[in-house]
Parts: C-alpha cells; structure tokens; sequence
C-alpha cells in the first residue's frame, strides 16, 4: 500500500504564449472506493499563483493552510505579494523541513511572475514530495496519473499555444490521462491564468 | 554456510524471467495495419542492444509484435513461425489471421502455469479485406481492438491514443461525426509522434523504430513504395502486401 497512492488525483500545469494552465482531477478516494468527486486540490495563493495539491488527502489541508500562513507571514513584513518564483522556493523549503518524515505532496505551482520591465511572463514549476524543485520550460504534472500525462502531454503540447487553444490541450491532456488512470478522474477542473485574468471551467469527465 | 554445514537456515532462488524494456504498438485501418515497436533492448539502465526488433513478418496477411521477456519472445516468435509452417504444408496455404490469433491464445495458455512472459499484438488483414489487430496477454487472454500499445511505455503511449484514434473526450462537430477508421499518412503520423513522445519520457524507449505496415489486397501502395527507409518484405504477388518502414529515434 502506497500512501501516495491511497487518495489518488492528478495534477498538471502548462506554459503557453502570455499565459500559464493549471488543472487537475476532482476524485477523494479511499484506495479503489471512491468518496467524492468535488475534491479541490487547486488553491489560490494571490491574484497571480495557483498551486496544486496531489498526494495525501490530510496533507493537502494541512500544506493548504501551511502555505496560507506563511505566504500572509510574507505578504505583512515585505508589504508586496509574493511572486511565483519566490512561492515555489517557499514550498521547497517547507517541504524539506520535514525531509525525513515528509508531507506526501507533490505540488504543482503556476502562476504569471513579474519582469524588471513591469510585463508579466508564465511560470510553472514542480517538486517531489520532499521540495526537489523542476522548473520546466513546457509542462510539469504529478499524482497517480503522472506517466499517462506525460504521455499525453508529450504527444499534444506546443509551444506558444493561445489561452483558448492552451485550456483545450490541457482539458484534452487532463481527461485522457484520468481516464487510464484508476485512482484519477470523477470530473476536473481547469484554471488558465494571463496577465489580467484567470478563467476557471469544471470540466465533465467519464464518472468510472 | 561456507563450511557446507546445514545447521544454518540458507534459502536459494533462481529468477526465470526479466524485462527487456521497448514499446509496441499497432493501429488498424479500413484496409492496412500499422504494427510498430522500438528497436532498444535494455535490462535494468544498460543497453544491450541498440536493434534487437520485436515485430515479425509472420505471412504477407500478419505481423506480431512481441514485447517484454526478450528470450521468451523470440522463442515464442520461433514456435508460431514453425506452426504457420506446418499449415503451409499440410494446407497449401496461409493460415487466416483470426486462426493465427486463436493459435497464439492456445499456444499462450498451454503454458499457463510456466508463462512466456511477453504481451503479444497481432496485426494484419482479416480474410474480409479489413485491417485488425489483436491484443494478447502473456496467458492468452485476447480481444480485436482498432488500436493497441503495449509494453514500458503503455502508460504514456495509450491515453494519446485513446484520444487521437478514438477521439476520446472529443466532441464532433455537429451534424458530423468521427472516422471510424484514419487515412494510412495520419496514422503514420501518430505512430511516429507516440513514439518520439515515449523516447523523450521514458528510458527504455528509444534508438531505433522499425514501422510494418500491411496492405489488403489491391490497395494501392502510393506513397509507401520507393519512400525513404521504405522496403517491401511480401514473398508472393497478386495477394496482400508487407512492407517495414525504419526510422531512427533518439539514442539518450
């Protein structure tokens, strides 16, 4: 039995052309019994970042409100929200805090992080459950789906996708990926973030 | 103990099987079929080989694919070339792909309780003129599907294929509907892409990719004959067609 197994979900971020996608799956399961399928584990950090949550169900509360607290610690002494690439080395390092008895996360961040000239330019990146941090330059996912949305997201990906066209790769990527994966799926949830706006859709998925 | 004394409890073991890593695949069309693998041969992270082939051109109507336990494989590929030959003789013809896919089963399950441990697909030319593939697991449990992959990067390969060949999680447009079945150039196409997004993922796939693509009777070969990499392997004219395209993959 694998703890990061036990809830199941999956989730994925890509970069597309002045824009970044986060999506994930909307199962809580017990091993193969399903419990709902109206479980979030996507949050809003600030206006900006969006952070993904698969793995262990309590866990994902608890780094939920982990994250809250210290991203408010930062936000009152900096007076300034904190930016994506910041917030990622926030999650490494509170993940390996706990280096030898780790949170069973592998969180997923997106976000559009501020450049010297004052435009905005997608991030994405990922760690393992104990804060090794992977900042892709195309796609990142995590969860029990992992290497089915590899597959897909290597085959459908590329680069320089519009916001329409990058929520239609990562919704195609998304629910194929789900749907050969047992402990993901049970519907889905798509947030694609520019620079002034961030559009959320509840996708539809198979309910098996 | 090193003294020979048995007054210790000792324990030995002795692993029959392995795996041998590479990726297989096959789609069927209205009148050919595609059957694809790579060429690595891998156990654990070292490369045996970088072109051991797992597809087989079994007649001019069937290819099988083979993939898992290199050994068992070949020895598997052995045994059914001997068979298709004994019907050669005994029948003075091919066998039909639907009874090769059934010999495949009992030859599978006759081994049931030593397996060979490979997951065969089986592509080609029904009687009828359509393009099949079989699906066989290593106890000869099997089914006729339209598209199938198989083997270390099954996980990353499928799901692309569940949506680009079955248009899976897709709506037609209205008053349309999905192909049934895809031009041969798409599916090439789609072939290539699985597998260059399988090298990039996964390490076992890779080096090389050999393509066999079977044709029905009286299709016209347009665009595969003379085409690079292109070579012709059927034995007798005015029948069905085999031919194998090879393309490099990449060898990190």
């Amino acid at each position: 039995m694998s703890i990061m197994e036990y809830n199941g979900g999956s989730v994925i971020a890509m970069v597309g052309k002045d824009c970044v996608a986060i999506a994930s799956d909307l199962r809580l399961g017990v091993q193969s019994l399903s419990i709902s399928s109206n479980f979030q584990k996507i949050f809003p950090v600030t206006d900006r970042i969006y952070v993904g949550l698969p793995g262990l169900a309590s866990d994902v509360t608890t780094l939920h409100e982990q994250f809250r607290y210290r991203v408010n610690m930062y936000t009152i002494k900096e007076e300034r929200e904190i930016e994506p690439q910041t917030f990622a080395q926030m999650v490494s390092s509170t993940l390996y805090e706990r280096r030898f008895g780790p949170y069973f996360i592998e969180p997923v961040i997106a976000g559009m992080q501020r450049t010297p000239s004052g435009s905005y330019e997608p991030f994405i990146a990922a760690t393992d459950l104990i804060g090794c941090l992977n900042f892709a330059k195309d796609f990142v996912v995590a969860g029990t789906a992992s290497s089915e949305l590899f597959g897909a997201a290597e085959g459908l990906w590329e680069p320089d996708l519009e916001a329409e066209d990058l929520f239609e790769t990562i919704s195609q990527t998304l629910l194929n990926a789900v749907d050969r994966d047992t402990f993901s799926g049970w519907g889905a949830v798509v947030h694609v973030m520019t620079k002034d706006k961030v559009i959320t859709r509840t996708l539809k998925g198979r309910m098996d | 103990m090193p003294d020979g004394s048995f007054s210790h409890p000792q324990q030995r073991s002795f692993n029959p099987y392995t795996e041998n890593g590479g990726t297989i695949l096959a789609i069927a069309g209205a009148d050919f079929t595609v059957i694809a693998g790579d060429t690595r041969q891998s156990e654990g992270y070292s490369i045996q080989t970088r072109y051991a082939p797992k597809v087989f051109r079994l007649t001019d109507r069937a290819v099988l694919a083979v993939n898992g336990f290199a050994a068992d494989g070949n020895m598997f590929v052995k045994k059914v070339k001997q068979r298709l030959e004994w019907y050669r003789h005994a029948h003075a013809k091919d066998m039909p792909l639907r009874a090769i896919a059934r010999l495949i089963q009992t030859m599978l399950y006759a081994q049931r309780f030593f397996p060979y441990y490979v997951y065969n697909i089986l592509g080609g030319i029904e009687e009828d003129g359509t393009g099949a593939v079989y699906s066989f697991d290593p106890v000869g449990s099997y089914e006729r599907e339209a598209c199938r992959a198989a083997g270390a990067a099954q996980s990353l390969v499928q799901p692309f294929l569940d949506n680009q060949i079955y248009f899976k999680n897709q709506q037609a447009a209205p008053g349309q509907s999905h192909p049934l079945h895809l031009p041969l150039s798409d599916v090439l196409s789609i072939v290539i892409d699985s597998f260059t997004s399988a090298t990039e993922r996964h390490i076992e796939v890779g080096d090389g990719l050999e393509m066999y693509v079977v044709l029905a009777k009286g299709r016209s070969a347009q665009g595969l004959e003379g085409g690079r990499g292109v070579q012709e392997l059927t034995t007798r004219t005015d029948g069905d067609r085999v031919f194998v395209i090879r393309r490099e993959l990449k060898k990190d």
